[in-house]
């Protein structure tokens, strides 16, 4: 009874929790400076791309998808609008254009996925070589693309403040609030954790699975598009070969490590954050003690892998409740 | 008449069948790689100038040995039901350790290739411990393995890679590994030849490559069939640690350089040409040769785009566009595969049948109905669940085979106390006894076992020689069906269809096609063969009372035959009742040279007119839910006796169909019949009053032994 | 070896199309036929790094001007980044046989044994911008030891006493054949200097996002940074963002091809100063090399040709119209 009580309420997210607080609490103490507000707000910041990224992508795995294509889709919207914005385009029809093409690619995928039933991971692996190689190949020439003046309009959405809080920091907190409404109180949003839990039973019972899905691929477009946009403004560049980098695997690791099964249906948007500010603090503090930047991934790696360890320690999984083809 | 003889032809000659079994084999799945590989070929060879040339494939091939050793990896733990993201920092990982090792600390070569498959077999083993036997999950264990090793590459390359680049090993030994060639063959894909052929053998012919794939396919029921689960687990992770140190270190030998791009992205490449190539994520399905067409579908793909030329972006694009036609069509094909092949399995064929005797009750036939078996006596009512067969032993204990799996026995005299005598699993069906008292039963979905007289059991066969061009593998036994011992031990035993299991038995009726047929084992050698094919639904066996030839029922074709076992006409068979009123099953022996044969059903004047239209029975297989189908009837039948030269004795019916409509065995013992029906659910007892009533079965065989 | 600068001198004079202009009277040139025959039907293989940056577009273009006008025929090869990829092409390059051979390595030694094995099949190999640890017939690309030389100096020249004297290097991948020649030259230059404190050198592979990273991070551990070494323009915007978000007066020296972003940026003040090499001036001088190997009739592996492009030094006071190229006019 004891052990029963202590698996329901010490989850992954809490273990996670856990670690985070923890190590806020010790660099508070140990390192001069990291509770300053200017520090937590870079803190926040730096991360906050990252955790926009993660929502994005946490609508898809809680539908027991993933999205390999989100960075792509990312770089490569974002890199077209600068390169709209340079050739003489209005800055605005740039970004509408843009979106269209992030909306685009994100429906494609979900059409992939929903109606050629090619699985989701090799549907959106090859839609991101597509999308990038699209892109770079007709309309966007070079890797790097730069901010026009005429985006000075447009400059405060990464680089601007509102009452000291940098405005990414904002948009991370917007559309965490837009998700978590969305995942928990609207019909498509139920729908999403349905189809997560139980494809089959979610179709049998009537769920839109198909029309499901493609919204879920819609949404990590459009978040993607507005991280995208928020990166380009902040670094005043683009780069779209950050499609071949290994910026998924970080996404990825926001989500699941923040306690979001990559099986479905479990999880939320807290969990997003909490996998994100583990990062951030991590990053930060990491920084802050004057260590190399190298080590400081290797570092992070290592307490990362702690933390699934632990997880695991706790919430041992059982050879015979364990779900076939849940890798 | 033309018509028919056409029709009769055409469904001799015309193998429709070969359509459904072909789609059901499993190398199927292999259809779409290679030809998506025949295709890349086809298309690189065409626009890139001397791709075919020695030397350019030479060098191909040198790249592909690399990335086909990890694919094989990565094959490895998919079959296990896992995956291994941290094969792209591994093997970066393999690489700039090998590179450190020979150009910075000087090591010798073979230290620092084993030193190098050391380091990338220890991640492969840190893998393995969380995944096996801590039980993390995979996708996400290596993911974090993954830019753990990737930051320490980093850290690494950061510490040695301009020393690396600024000294230059001079070693023959280290070339032959980047550049050398054995017999002609580039030494990495020489090493991958090898590996492949190592692990096919592995993986299909020794245990722990059987226990990988159990725990694939289901990992639950290894962990409860006491497979190592965890170990096993472990060491997947362990060969693509390995493998991806080995593919490592070739790359080392060969380029000689460390760069923060090595190894990038390699994972999805490696998952991509695994899956391409036929293995699915989560385990079940894969071998080591779709690997291999994998492996090299994605290098040429990847290899070919950059030598056409594209650039900007177009190579990318192409790779995406292949990788998500490639596995659209490959997902596409399996779908309408599997619908096709439920669709066109069953394939009738052209049967006609003689023109069936009278049976009408007012009638002078042998066969003309009766309300003989109204009197039976009800043994085991309720208790038991379908007794296909029944027997009785020499001290007049009953024994029948149930649905369960059990050989049931009513101990005499009174047959009312039950036990299961026996638990052997499957369905059993027809039974005999040995000389030895041994009780020897057929099993569908196992094969031929032994029961001993201590209740022991014993497998005797479930394979037999695989008949040449077969597309099915008709060595094992599907529906072993009934059997019968000659006087010299070898066992006759019935297959009822190779094409079917017992549950769909009855499906084989739609296609009245010989897929039957007899086979026979002699326990004095333990050698098993097909003696006859292509039997309309191989049923009852029953060797003759001189023992010199078998009675043999095929259902579909409502005929009793005779096989020579030996004397002038030894090998032939002859037909001993050419039509007989409903479908055949078991036939036994009765008292005074006679033989009794049970017809499980009647035959119909529509459903014979059906056997002769088998375009009819094809459309309605394909169009009509099965629920719906035109089936023999099974409903109502009796119990036939005749003698040795084929003349219809008796018949006894059940016309009221309350206590044996449908009789699927009998055996006379002591002057009365025991009935047993298929679908039944209890035992029938009729007493025969020209019987012998000293008669037993077993005496009759073996003689009286008491 | 002076018959062979003067031949080079003429190819070059010959492609700038000052033949005829030179000779008022209708004479009939001599060496005419020879030329147009020495080149048709030949090949030129490109294998950049990637194709997609400002560099390697430039270089192209130039070469493909070249390669049309003399009925050549050119084609590009692209690895996209991977030196995997980079050695296939070289292999298959190396039976297709083309007459002239452009390499842009990645690093030092992942296409030396290639390109020895490229000029003993008796093609002919001019490395660009970045060497290898091979010395093939040509060399042509900046003097990167003298780059590197002139940024830190520039950095130096601001972080002297009344700053910290903190300074950061950036560099993209350091065993790159620029970025060990670079970092050769600032130690030249820190050597001299021992008052300037070195605190922060790593590579960030040529990545604008990593290098916003890395600087970011040095910026957050050195707040009193004085200045950033960078090795790559393009990628040094990363590390200009990283100094704009930090709102300190941080000096970032780069180093780069010239492109109109270049001029851009120094004109914002993003980058104090650029040491350009010009991409322009490059492709022509590969051209002018590609001229001679094939004129020359000497075959592979024999010579030993470096020209090193000269230097400018780009800062608000220097820039001018025409100062930098712009890879949108590139012809396509």
């Amino acid at each position: 009874m004891f052990e029963r009580i202590s698996r329901a309420s010490i989850s992954q997210e809490k273990i996670v929790l856990l670690i985070a607080v923890l190590l806020f609490c010790v660099f508070s103490v140990s390192l001069k400076g990291f509770v300053s507000s200017g520090n937590l707000l870079t803190l926040l910041r730096s991360v906050s791309t990252l955790g926009i990224l993660g929502i994005g992508m946490a609508f898809l795995v809680l539908g027991r998808g993933i999205d390999l294509a989100i960075v792509a889709i990312y770089s490569a919207s974002a890199g077209w609008t600068l390169h709209l914005a340079n050739g003489g385009v209005s800055i605005w029809l740039a970004m509408v254009l843009g979106y269209l093409l992030a909306l685009t690619a994100g429906v494609l995928s979900g059409v992939l996925v929903a109606y050629v039933e090619i699985p989701a991971l090799f549907a959106t692996l090859g839609m991101a070589a597509f999308v990038f190689g699209f892109v770079r190949y007709a309309l966007v020439p070079l890797y790097v693309v730069y901010m026009p003046a005429s985006g000075a309009s447009i400059a405060w959405i990464g680089g601007g403040f509102v009452f000291g809080v940098p405005v990414p920091i904002l948009f991370f907190a917007l559309i965490a609030v837009l998700g978590f409404l969305f995942l928990r109180f609207t019909k498509p949003g139920r729908f999403i954790y349905a189809i997560g839990d139980n494809f089959a039973a979610a179709r049998i019972s009537g769920a839109p699975v198909r029309p499901i899905i493609i919204l879920q691929y819609a949404i990590s477009a459009t978040i993607a598009y507005l991280a995208g946009i928020i990166t380009a403004t902040a670094v005043s560049a683009m780069d779209t070969d950050v499609a071949n980098s290994s910026m998924i695997y970080d996404i990825i690791l926001v989500v699941v490590l923040g306690g979001i099964g990559l099986s479905g249906g479990r999880g939320g948007i807290r969990n997003v954050i909490v996998g994100t500010l583990l990062i951030g603090i991590l990053l930060n503090g990491m920084t802050i003690m004057d260590i190399e930047y190298t080590l400081q991934n290797v570092i992070r790696s290592l307490i990362l892998l702690i933390a699934i360890v632990i997880d695991s320690i706790i919430n041992p999984r059982d050879e015979q409740i364990a779900q076939q083809g849940d890798i | 008449m033309v018509a028919e003889t056409l029709t009769r032809l055409r469904y001799r000659y015309v193998p429709d069948h070969l359509v459904g079994e072909v789609l059901g084999r499993r190398w199927m799945d292999n259809v779409i790689p290679v030809f998506l590989l025949v295709a890349v070929i086809a298309f690189l060879t065409g626009s890139i100038p001397n791709f075919l040339a020695a030397g350019n494939l030479a060098d191909t091939s040198r790249q592909i040995g690399e990335f086909g050793l990890v694919v094989i990896g990565m094959t490895v733990v998919m079959l296990a039901g896992g995956i291994d993201l941290s094969v792209g920092s591994n093997f970066a990982l393999a690489n700039i350790t090998a590179l450190a090792l020979i150009n910075v600390a000087k090591w010798s070569v073979t230290a620092s290739v084993a030193a190098t498959l050391g380091v990338a077999g220890l991640v492969g083993l840190m893998n393995g411990l969380l995944i096996g036997y801590l039980r993390l999950r995979a996708f996400l264990t290596t993911l974090v393995t993954l830019t753990l090793i990737r930051a320490i590459v980093t850290f690494l390359l950061q510490q040695y890679q301009v020393q690396i680049a600024s000294s230059d090993v001079d070693s023959e030994a280290w070339d032959f590994i980047g550049t050398g060639s054995v017999a002609g063959v580039p030494l990495s894909f020489a090493v991958l030849l090898v590996t492949a052929i190592a692990g096919h053998v592995i993986l299909t012919r020794l245990r722990v490559g059987w226990r990988i794939m159990a725990v694939g396919g289901s990992r639950r029921s290894a962990y409860n069939a006491g497979i190592p689960v965890r170990r096993t687990v472990c060491l997947s992770y362990v060969v693509s640690g390995l493998l991806t140190g080995l593919a490592g270190t070739l790359y080392a030998a060969r380029l000689s350089g460390a760069g923060p791009d090595t190894g990038l992205g390699l994972e999805l490449a490696v998952v991509t040409a695994a899956v391409l190539g036929g293995n699915s994520v989560g385990g079940g399905r894969g071998s080591i040769g779709k690997a291999i067409v994998g492996a090299v579908i994605v290098s040429l793909l990847t290899n070919g785009v950059v030598r056409l030329g594209l650039q900007n972006g177009a190579s990318a694009m192409v790779v995406g566009i292949v990788l998500l036609l490639a596995i659209a069509i490959d997902v596409r094909w399996n779908k309408w595969r599997g619908k096709l092949q439920a669709k066109v399995y069953v394939s009738p064929a052209y049967l006609a049948l003689p023109p069936v005797p009278p049976i009408d009750s007012r009638s002078s036939s042998p066969y003309a109905m009766n309300d003989r078996l109204h009197d039976v006596e009800i043994i085991g009512l309720g208790e038991i669940d379908g007794p296909e067969d029944v027997i009785l032993d020499e001290d007049d204990n009953l024994y029948c085979s149930v649905r369960q799996g059990d050989i049931i026995r009513f101990l005499a005299p009174d047959h009312k106390r039950r036990e299961v005598y026996a638990h052997v699993g499957g369905r059993p069906l027809g039974m005999a006894f040995d000389k030895d008292g041994g009780l020897v039963v057929c099993i569908a979905g196992m094969g031929l076992y032994r029961v001993d007289s201590s209740r022991g059991i014993q497998k005797m066969t479930a394979e037999t020689n695989r008949s040449r061009f077969s597309i099915i593998d008709d060595s094992r036994m599907r529906l072993a069906d009934d059997l019968d011992i000659a006087a010299d031990g070898k066992v006759y035993f019935s297959e009822a269809t190779i094409r079917y299991g017992f549950e769909e038995w009855v499906v084989d009726s739609v296609e009245g096609r010989g897929n039957g047929r007899i086979i026979r084992y002699d326990p004095a050698t333990g050698t098993t063969r097909t003696v006859l094919r292509h039997l309309l639904f191989a049923n009852g066996i029953c060797m003759a009372h001189d023992n010199r030839s078998l009675l043999f029922a095929e259902t579909w074709g409502c005929r009793v035959s005779r096989y020579w076992l030996e004397g002038p006409k030894k090998g032939a068979t002859e037909i001993v009742i050419a039509n007989l009123p409903g479908y055949p099953d078991n036939i036994n022996r009765g008292s005074r040279g006679a033989y009794w044969v049970a017809l499980a059903g009647t035959r119909t004047p529509t459903y014979d007119l059906a056997m002769t239209m088998p375009a009819f029975r094809r459309r309605m297989a394909r169009r009509v839910a099965g629920d719906e189908w035109m089936f023999p009837n099974v409903n109502t039948g009796c119990v036939v006796r005749f003698d040795e030269s084929g003349r219809i004795l008796e018949s006894l019916w059940d016309l009221k169909g309350r206590n044996h409509p449908a009789i699927t065995s009998m055996r006379e013992h002591r002057g009365h019949l025991y009935l047993g029906g298929v679908t039944n659910n209890r035992i029938g007892r009729i007493g025969i009053p020209d019987a012998d009533p000293e008669w037993t079965g077993p005496a009759s065989y073996w003689g009286d032994r008491r | 070896m002076k018959k062979r600068i003067f031949t080079a001198l003429a190819a070059a004079l010959t492609l700038s199309g000052m033949v005829g202009h030179a000779v008022a009277a209708g004479i009939d040139d001599p060496r005419r036929d020879d030329y147009y025959k020495t080149f048709t039907g030949k090949t030129v293989a490109f294998v950049p790094v990637a194709m997609g940056i400002d560099l390697t577009e430039g270089w192209a273009s130039v070469l493909k001007q070249q390669a049309d006008a003399l009925g050549m025929k050119f084609e590009v090869r692209d690895p996209h980044f991977s030196a995997d990829a980079g050695a296939q092409v070289i292999t298959s390059l190396i039976s297709e046989k083309p007459d002239v051979l452009i390499v842009h390595n990645p690093d030092v030694n992942s296409y030396a044994k290639l390109l020895k094995r490229a000029e003993e099949a008796g093609i002919h190999v001019i490395q660009v911008n970045m060497r290898s640890n091979y010395n093939s017939d040509v060399y042509v690309g900046a003097d990167w030891i003298a780059i590197g030389e002139a940024e830190t100096q520039a950095v130096v020249d601001k972080c002297g006493a009344g700053t910290s004297g903190k300074v950061a290097i950036l560099e993209g991948v350091p065993t790159s054949g620029s970025d060990s020649g670079m970092r050769k030259g600032a130690e030249h230059i820190l050597n001299k200097h021992p008052e300037i404190k070195l605190v922060s050198d790593q590579g960030a592979d040529w990545d604008a996002a990593k290098a916003h990273t890395i600087v970011s991070t040095v910026i957050q551990q050195n707040p009193d940074l004085c200045g950033v070494v960078g090795f790559w323009d393009v990628m040094d915007l990363g590390a200009a963002a990283a100094i704009k978000d930090s709102g300190k007066q941080i000096v970032l020296v780069t180093s780069g091809g010239g492109e109109q972003m270049a001029c851009d940026n120094v004109e914002k003040g993003v980058f104090q100063e650029e040491i350009e090499y010009n991409v322009m001036q490059q492709g022509r001088d590969l051209a002018d090399m590609v001229a001679m190997v094939l004129e020359d009739g000497q075959p592979a592996g024999k010579q030993k040709v470096v020209i090193y492009s000269p230097q400018t030094r780009l800062t608000k006071d220097t820039l001018h119209q025409g100062a930098c190229w712009s890879a949108k006019s590139l012809p396509k």
